[in-house]
């Protein structure tokens, strides 16, 4: 049941329609490491938030039934936060920063860029594939197309990326910018 | 009173006629002293243009180089490196204290540092040292992106085994002249 997507261009975010050629299709101890990434990264950015509130709530002498107004809120804006941070990334660029680091991407089943609607189903279905002891991971390992639940889900599939690396551009815009700075000015009033 | 008046009182009746020979003599040599001076000075500027036209000119350049690649010098220098009284200048020199004294001197200098702050916050040395940094963690990407490649497969094969199940067929690589 091997499968044909149109492979996404390398490096770039797809868009649509490309050229079909087998593709490469991520297992599960790269998207485990990725998900890490980008969990690390949302667990930093919560505990900074939380404990910027933390110390204004102890500074202002906030009443008690208030504070667990606003921490219910703050549980809310975490769910929300996460859900937008995977949906933004998957329907954008198809890469969270785990994913750039990993470097795969998540496309749907035609190989364009995965629609807002399905992202939001894809993270749906990582919640749900999650909760019966993450049983709706373990397709990835027999489906030919490496797709779980959540990606037979919202139709989408997690492919090779494989990009420039950071140290890479920064190495490229450096030498852009030295080569800038050799090229002799312009002449005047040519 | 002038000085010729002061010696004259001193001289007694003599004063007036050693006073008049010291103004002939000095009236005399006056011509001489200058032609003297003149010599010296066109000297000094014969020198100096000497000088700068050895500096300036291939001819120094010419000399050391031959001399470099002379092999009697080189055989001199060889054997002078390796005596003991080569061995034995390095040995004063340490023992002297006057190294200890000089690195005492250039780490007690402020104009070193300010030249190690300069040199640490020049865009050259930052870019370096990121780039080094990025680098290493460009390294250490690349090493985890490839064990959990290999994880995957192994994984893949590993689960497929146990349920008895053939192998995944990897799709092709693809054709390099595309």
């Amino acid at each position: 049941m091997t499968s044909a997507l149109p492979a996404a261009p390398t490096g770039e975010a797809p868009t649509g329609a490309a050229p079909v050629r087998d593709l490469h299709y991520v297992g599960l101890a790269t998207r485990v490491v990725s998900f890490v990434v980008d969990a690390a990264l949302i667990t930093l950015v919560d505990v900074l938030v939380g404990v910027g509130a933390a110390l204004i709530l102890a500074v202002l002498h906030v009443p008690s039934e208030l504070k667990t107004i606003l921490a219910v809120i703050g549980a809310a804006a975490y769910v929300l936060g996460s859900i937008l941070y995977f949906v933004i990334f998957w329907c954008t660029t198809g890469q969270t920063p785990g994913a750039r680091v990993m470097q795969l991407r998540v496309v749907s089943s035609d190989g364009a860029r995965v629609k807002p609607r399905w992202a939001v189903v894809r993270c749906i279905g990582v919640v749900l594939a999650a909760l019966p002891l993450f049983a709706g991971f373990v397709p990835i390992l027999f489906d030919a197309r490496r797709r779980g639940f959540q990606d037979w889900l919202a139709h989408t599939a997690v492919v090779d990326a494989p990009g420039p690396s950071i140290a890479e551009v920064s190495r490229a815009k450096q030498r852009a910018i030295r080569e800038a700075s050799r090229q002799p000015p312009p002449a005047a009033g040519g | 009173m002038s000085e010729d008046e002061r010696r004259s009182s001193r001289l007694g009746p003599l004063g007036p006629i050693v006073g008049l020979g010291t103004r002939a003599a000095t009236a005399t040599l006056r011509p001489i002293v200058g032609v003297a001076e003149a010599a010296a000075g066109a000297g000094r500027s014969v020198e100096r243009r000497a000088v700068n036209r050895v500096l300036e000119g291939d001819e120094l350049e010419r000399v050391v180089v031959v001399a470099i690649n002379n092999t009697h010098i080189q055989a001199a220098l060889k054997q002078a490196l390796e005596s003991d009284g080569a061995a034995q200048v390095i040995d004063s020199l340490f023992d002297s204290g006057l190294l200890d004294h000089f690195f005492e001197r250039l780490l007690a200098s402020e104009s070193l540092w300010n030249l190690i702050d300069e040199i640490a916050g020049s865009p050259a040395v930052t870019a370096a040292i990121s780039q080094q940094g990025l680098g290493f963690a460009d390294q250490v990407g690349d090493q985890v992106r490839d064990r959990s490649r290999r994880a995957d497969d192994w994984m893949e094969r590993a689960a497929r085994r146990m349920i008895g199940r053939q192998p995944r067929v990897l799709p092709a690589e693809p054709d390099a002249s595309n």
